[in-house]
């Protein structure tokens, strides 16, 4: 499969810890090899600290009560893009230690919505605007590259903002479209806000998203 | 005698807040390594479990079958888990990375060199391989208990275990 | 191999137009003359079985944008050339007699991430056009890949597509499965609130001829869910 590194059938079951099983030799001291590495890696694992109850527990006593209802479950859903707090691990929880700020929500994109870079396709009725966006602070250039840039990384330049957020609008046809980011003109990163990553045939990845007519929805 | 989920969930619901301690403790205890070997550092894995279970609690009067609260809970922290590593990859270049995470604490403890070098190769699995191979191989999970904590079938968990043993095979170096 | 060449041969102007267009194109994205050759014999190769050229033109292009080495690139053009082969079988099995290249494409793609040939089959019947068959293989592939067991997946597009829902609500499947997912739900889950009559009334209690569900946070027990 990969250039004979794959497991035979065998050895999956064999790994799998089912009985009377018979892999290979070679195959078998490298599965061996693995679950060794594994067991030594696992117990290397510290647990987590038990600080992390205590610190559950105060934002539950903040909240009184469990939020009842739909309301509560709206409430939680509505916040997707809240602050997070990083508590300082020590028994005291005092005072939280720092604010980090999670991905900058995204409201649905539609038609319109962010003013568009001249590029064609030209907006008509089976175009929509879609907006890319990529945390990255420590990049130097950001870009879309994709099925409807033919793969040209120079195509669709993102703007850095604050935060070290990068964003473009772009309009697409409607349908399913597939790209990546490119980092620095060298790296291609996949974008995790996209409906679902598929083997690009070559041993990468691709982001794929379907976009509708009313544009696409992003948590 | 250990109150059962279903129990300190309506205790909880019923009011009494601080009854929900039990159920953090508990399943911070069985879903713990789960977070580090998905998210790999430290303090976002903690972070990633803290953000479950506060989430867990406002949503708690939807969990259906309270007596199943760890499932439904895990469902939650799975999901941090991913948008957090998802989050990251934007930001940290892992092919640049010598030891995942720079979680500064446990380059104290001296781990061996081996364990860094499978949480790197963990890192470069896809977030479904990996959480499945960490499920089997690191929790020890059945592929039936899989299935029921994901929600996916037992043939898909296999196959992304299998995929992801081979992927490590590859990334660790083959025959010894 | 020498029917093949003289099939080739006797193909339609319009094949080797496509391929002398092909050639261009992969010259002036930068592609070394080697490679462009070996894309060329695929393609030519391919186009008598009847798949179309551009996309593997494009896929060449792609691996060369990502810095792809050339004999990776040939390894997965040649790929890609056969899962169109038979992506185009599956597709006129399922009664488009000519289908255009979005549509083997589109198709290829679907089965590329797990759809099965019959399965492939099931949707471009229910289409019934090329208009609709390629965004609903687009959406069976893509729900497929977000987690959907591939069957469920087509079993909703083949259901929207039969209730005759507009295609922007099919198009809209992919982002509302994605939503679904970050509040917490399992592809499970997703699967059977994304099918409105299936009969899980143990997971989600949900029933009513809506196809586009209430965003709704976990709840159900994973014991009562459906296993794909």
């Amino acid at each position: 499969m990969t250039d004979g590194r794959a497991f035979g059938p065998e050895t999956q079951r064999y790994l799998d810890g089912e009985p009377s099983t018979a892999p290979a030799a070679g195959d078998r001291a490298s599965a061996d090899r693995l679950v060794g590495l594994v067991r030594s890696y696992a117990e290397s694992l510290t647990p987590v600290d038990p600080a992390l109850d205590e610190a559950v527990m105060a934002a539950v006593r903040r909240r009184g009560a469990v939020p009842q209802g739909r309301a509560g479950a709206w409430h939680w859903l509505v916040t997707s893009h809240r602050v997070a707090v990083r508590p300082v691990w020590v028994a005291a929880l005092a005072a939280a230690a720092a604010l980090v700020v999670w991905l900058v929500p995204r409201a649905p994109v539609g038609r319109g919505g962010e003013r568009p870079l001249a590029l064609a396709p030209a907006a008509g009725p089976d175009t929509v605007f879609v907006r890319f966006e990529l945390v990255a602070p420590e990049a130097r250039t950001v870009a879309v590259a994709g099925s409807f840039t033919g793969w040209r990384t120079d195509a669709l330049p993102m703007v850095r903002g604050a935060n070290g957020l990068w964003s473009v609008t772009v309009p697409l046809p409607i349908g399913e479209h597939r790209y990546e980011f490119v980092v620095d003109q060298t790296r291609w990163v996949p974008d995790p806000t996209a409906h679902a990553q598929v083997d690009d045939g070559f041993g990468g990845r691709n982001s794929v998203i379907v976009v509708g007519p009313k544009g696409l929805v992003r948590s | 005698m250990e109150p059962s989920d279903g129990t300190l969930v309506r205790r909880v619901l019923d009011g009494d807040v601080e009854q929900y301690r039990f159920l953090v403790e508990r399943y911070r205890a069985q879903f713990g390594r789960y977070a580090l070997s998905v998210v790999g550092d430290r303090d976002a894995a903690q972070d990633a479990m803290q953000e479950a279970f506060i989430r867990a609690f406002d949503a708690l009067a939807s969990c259906r079958k309270p007596d199943r609260f760890g499932a439904w809970f895990f469902r939650i922290l799975a999901n941090q888990c991913r948008n957090l590593v998802a989050r990251r990859r934007d930001v940290v270049d892992l092919d640049a990375m010598d030891l995942p995470g720079g979680d500064r604490a446990d380059a104290a403890t001296e781990r061996s060199e081996l364990a860094v070098s499978l949480e790197t190769a963990l890192a470069r699995l896809t977030p479904e391989q990996r959480e499945a191979f960490v499920m089997k191989h690191v929790d020890g999970r059945s592929y039936e208990e899989m299935a029921e904590l994901l929600g996916v079938g037992t043939d898909a968990l296999k196959m992304r275990v299998y995929r992801a043993r081979d992927a490590l095979r590859e990334m660790l170096g083959g025959t010894p | 191999m020498r029917r093949l060449v003289v099939a080739a041969l006797l193909a339609a102007p319009a094949a080797l137009a496509a391929q002398a267009s092909i050639e261009g194109r992969l010259i002036a994205r930068g592609l070394p003359a080697d490679l462009v050759q070996q894309v060329q014999r695929i393609a030519t190769e391919a186009a008598a079985r009847g798949v179309p050229s551009a996309p593997l033109a494009d896929k060449a292009i792609e691996g060369w944008a990502k810095h792809v080495p050339p004999a990776r690139i040939v390894s997965g053009v040649q790929l890609f050339a056969g899962r169109m082969a038979d992506a185009g079988a599956a597709v006129r099995s399922g009664g488009l007699s000519n289908p255009p290249g979005n549509v083997i494409v589109a198709a290829a793609e679907a089965m590329g991430g797990g759809l099965a040939a019959d399965e492939v089959r099931s949707v471009v019947r229910a289409a019934g056009s090329a208009e609709e068959a390629a965004p609903g293989l687009s959406v069976a592939a893509s729900l497929t890949a977000q987690g959907l067991a591939s069957k469920q997946a087509v079993s909703i597009v083949v259901d929207a597509m039969q209730r005759r829902r507009p295609m922007s609500q099919l198009l809209d499947l992919p982002s509302v499965a994605r939503s679904m997912h970050d509040q917490g739900m399992s592809a499970g889950e997703i699967g059977s609130q994304l099918l409105p009559h299936h009969g899980d009334e143990g997971a989600t209690g949900r029933h009513g001829d809506r196809d586009r569900p209430n965003n709704v946070p976990p709840g159900p027990d994973p014991a009562g869910a459906v296993r794909p």
